[in-house]
């Protein structure tokens, strides 16, 4: 209960300092909302001339992309610093976190708000709710599932940001898995054969933020549920341990040449 | 001469900078490996559910498709982020540092920006060309990235001038990410970045290949792979056109923004 | 003959206001409130060819903007100014090559590649043919003892390597007048001193113009032949540096040590006494009120003295108390004052 008033505290300051840029601020909300539109409607050409891809339509394209746009822009909101956990380890920028009396990893993660995410966020709904599935226990389920997705999400990021305890900095890796992350979630599921499923369940769980909570907001089962939590726990789970291993081995900045 | 070879040497310095953290580079280059992976599953799919295994969907082959994708991913993924740094450097001042230097300020900016685009795309064509050739093997027409060449070089300029002008927006908006974001997607959905515009219906075909995202990607992309010199001579024209076009407006851009700085600061 | 002229320099911004807390956020995101700020204030100076001038305020008193205004970067709100015979802003192409520039936090050398590609670059840059640039860089690089940091990555150096090889790069065209912006800052006491020299060596030996700004007096003292002190974008003093300490360095600090133990009370007429020790004192007067002679007269008279040393104060408490002086005249005048604070 104490950690959620300080996060509370954190993100209203974080909101604030969004806000100072007002111009910035607006823009970025609305011109994130107008991206995905844009960028969506290459779907709809796709899907206009080539119907259907295994049995994946332009209705699944939307609730897939709509919880998944939902789950990235939650994330960008409330944990923006995930983005960039990497660096903020490897320039020994988590000197600053670690000398204040609150769980590291929270603070940390959560100190930084990215504006456009709520432009994500918002947009995430009106796809869903374009989709033609929608419901209002279907929508329901669509912000269950995008919690779910937005928690594996930010575990992934994590997970693979704190590999900088062992490596230094690794920027380009960061981007390089978080685009697949991304770009494997948004494309049909129905593409990938049974190998390149395993991997998008385990390595890169772009399935757990795209397509498996999509399943579950169109119709309730208890195995997407269950994929859901379960994927949910375990790599939250695994990234905190990762994470605190990690830890151990920080170096602070002293100890690394930075590059500025 | 003088001249020319002052912005040479802008050209050759950011060229020799871009290579201080070789690793670096490899890895940004990396990227396009899941790109032109996933791509080809999309395509392999979409082409055997057509019916066109093996065969052609409006003109193209798979392997077509994937070269094509393939060096439009290329000259999307090495172009630096110019709008970005421009808008930086008009927010946080450093514009002015350059200002006081006997140098056209966008010549300049043009300089550093091919300086750091080359080896950048190099590495992209690599491993992008690599990745498709092991997929669908090896380039109908090889001879066609020669002839692509300057088509690819105009799409850098295009891409130059309009990112410059969102870096130049600066001036007037607080944050232009919004900006270049939608531009990005246009570049897209006009350009035919995931789809050859040729599967594109008609009319929509019609009006994306006339506006100047097609001159930046879709023209030398097509070009590569369908190397003919009729269809030369028309992506040039187009390209030209357009080049004429935004290099004016740009330079009107800058001359306004210019005013704007020295009235009221960086 | 004249190298800058300035009358009447003027500059005014515009900033955005907002109220504290998350509400005073929201009303400003939909009405945001404007206030005009005067960086500069009716400046005027001017500076003769070859002459070392500093350039001294405190943070914001609107030392940048005026050099921004001086290199043609920025247009006055109004006033005129020239410098090398051109209006800046008008012809700042042309005064461009006639100038050398160093803002000291901001850097011109690329980071990543040896100093020696900055300055074949500057060369070209500059259009000078190779040879020529050749030759320079070599009376340079001994001018400024750079000869052997040439070949290593500039992010390699120390920042008092550095910022010689910056202001090496900005000499490389001979120009007639150098901008400093802040070439000291952040480099420690044997890295100015380096700086400094080779500085004054260069305006000895090319006659090259020196405009100086710095917050570190001891620039000033080791460099400048004169002094313009800037305060909320106004001359508040203006002199040779030998005058303003002649004028204001009027107080001098003695700690004396004598051989056998000093008494607690001991006093001297006219003299503040700071500290009183079992074998040393330490006290300030000022030699306008107290005569010198007779403060050593009485200082000797107590015992047997073993050591003495006399000190001026540092330039920076001199300057510290104009400042003062001028803010407490100039709030009785104008109570607005206090708000033109600058963007620098």
């Amino acid at each position: 209960m104490k950690e959620l008033k300080f996060l509370i505290a954190i993100w209203k300051t974080n909101l604030q300092s969004a806000m100072e840029y007002r111009g910035a601020f607006l823009t970025q909300v609305i011109g994130m909302i107008a991206n995905n539109f844009i960028y969506f409607a290459i779907w709809i050409i796709f899907f206009n001339r080539f119907k259907d891809v295994r049995g994946w339509g332009i209705n699944d394209m939307y609730v897939t992309f709509g919880v998944l746009a939902s789950a990235f822009g939650l994330v960008s909101l409330l944990f923006g610093n995930a983005f960039t956990l990497s660096d903020i380890i490897a320039k020994g920028r988590l000197d600053y976190y670690l000398s204040l009396p609150r769980p590291v990893l929270l603070h940390t993660v959560a100190s930084r708000t990215i504006a456009s995410g709520m432009g994500d966020f918002i947009y995430g709904f009106i796809s869903y709710g374009m989709s033609g599935y929608f419901t209002w226990d279907g929508l329901a389920r669509f912000v269950l599932a995008m919690l779910l997705a937005a928690t594996v999400f930010a575990a992934f990021l994590i997970l693979t940001q704190s590999l900088a305890f062992w490596f230094g900095m690794m920027t380009n890796f960061s981007n390089l898995v978080l685009n697949a992350m991304l770009t494997f979630g948004i494309y049909p599921i129905t593409l990938f054969d049974s190998y390149a499923k395993l991997i998008l369940f385990t390595i890169i769980p772009a399935a757990l933020m795209g397509a498996i909570p999509a399943e579950f907001i169109r119709a309730f089962t208890w195995t997407t549920l269950g994929q859901l939590l379960l994927g949910a726990i375990g790599f939250l789970s695994l990234a905190i341990f990762i994470f605190n291993t990690g830890l151990r081995r920080y170096e602070s900045g002293s100890a690394i040449q930075i590059e500025v | 001469m003088k001249t020319f070879s002052k912005y040479w040497s802008i050209f050759q310095i950011t060229l020799i900078n871009s290579l201080a953290y070789p690793g670096e580079l490899v890895g940004r280059s990396l990227m396009i490996i899941p790109f032109m992976w996933i791509f080809y599953q999309l395509w392999k799919v979409t082409f055997s559910a057509a019916g066109a295994d093996g065969g052609m969907i409006s003109g193209l082959t798979l392997r077509d498709t994937l070269w094509y994708l393939m060096l439009a991913e290329t000259i999307e993924l090495g172009r630096p982020p110019i709008a970005r740094t421009m808008s930086e450097s008009v927010k946080d001042g450093s514009i002015a540092y350059i200002l006081n230097k006997p140098y056209d300020f966008l010549l300049y900016q043009f300089s550093t920006a091919m300086g750091e685009t080359i080896f950048r795309a190099m590495l992209n064509a690599v491993f992008g060309g690599l990745t498709v050739w092991w997929l669908v093997g090896a380039p109908n027409h090889p001879e066609g990235f020669l002839i692509a060449l300057p088509a690819i070089l105009g799409a850098w300029v295009l891409h130059f001038c309009i990112n410059a002008m969102i870096g130049l927006s600066a001036f007037v908006v607080e944050d232009v990410s919004a900006f270049t974001w939608i531009y990005q997607k246009f570049s897209f959905i006009f350009g035919g970045m995931l789809i050859p515009l040729d599967f594109y219906p008609q009319w929509l075909q019609t009006i994306a290949k006339f506006l100047p995202f097609s001159s930046a990607i879709y023209g030398p992309s097509r070009l590569f792979v369908t190397p003919t010199a009729e269809f030369f001579i028309s992506v040039m024209t187009l390209q030209l056109a357009w080049i004429f076009v935004l290099v004016f407006l740009l330079i009107v851009a800058y001359r306004r923004g210019l005013t704007q700085l020295t009235v009221n600061g960086g | 003959m004249t190298s800058i002229e300035v009358s009447n320099l003027q500059k005014t911004f515009q900033t955005k206001r907002k109220a504290a807390g998350l509400s005073g956020s929201i009303r400003s995101l939909f009405k945001p409130e404007y206030s005009s700020v005067e960086a500069v204030r009716s400046l005027s100076f001017q500076m003769e060819a070859g002459e070392l001038l500093g350039f001294i305020g405190p943070n914001g008193a609107g030392k940048s903007t005026t050099i921004k205004m001086l290199t043609g970067i920025l247009h006055p709100t109004s006033g005129e100014a020239k410098v090398l015979g051109f209006t800046p802003w008008i012809d700042r192409q042309k005064l461009a090559y006639q100038i050398g520039t160093v803002f000291g936090q901001r850097p011109q050398l690329w980071y990543h590649l040896p100093a020696m590609d900055t300055f074949i670059l500057f060369g070209k840059i500059y259009e000078l043919d190779d040879r020529e640039t050749k030759k320079r860089i070599d009376y340079l690089t001994e001018a400024f003892e750079i000869k052997d940091l040439l070949d290593v990555p500039v992010r390699k150096l120390s920042l008092g390597q550095r910022m010689r090889c910056e202001v090496a790069t900005s000499l490389l065209h001979r120009p007639k007048l150098l901008l400093l912006d802040e070439p000291s800052i952040g480099l420690d006491v044997v890295a100015k001193q380096h700086i400094r020299d080779a500085i004054k060596r260069m305006n000895q030996e090319e006659g090259v113009g020196v405009l100086l700004t710095s917050h570190d007096a001891g620039d000033l003292e080791a460099l400048c032949k004169r002094v313009i002190i800037v305060n909320h974008g106004q001359i508040v003093y203006e002199d040779r540096v030998s005058n303003l300490k002649r004028k204001f360095l009027t107080t001098k600090m003695v700690e004396v040590r004598y051989a056998e133990e000093v008494s607690k009370d001991y006093a001297i007429n006219g003299v503040e006494i700071l500290k009183v020790g079992n074998y040393g004192v330490k006290l300030k007067f000022d030699t306008t009120k107290t005569p010198v002679d007779f403060v050593m007269f009485n200082l000797s008279s107590v015992g047997d003295i073993v050591d003495i040393t006399i000190s001026d104060p540092p330039l920076e408490e001199v300057i510290a108390k104009i400042y003062k002086e001028v803010e407490n005249s100039s709030l009785m005048d104008n109570p607005r004052s206090r708000k033109s604070i600058g963007t620098m």
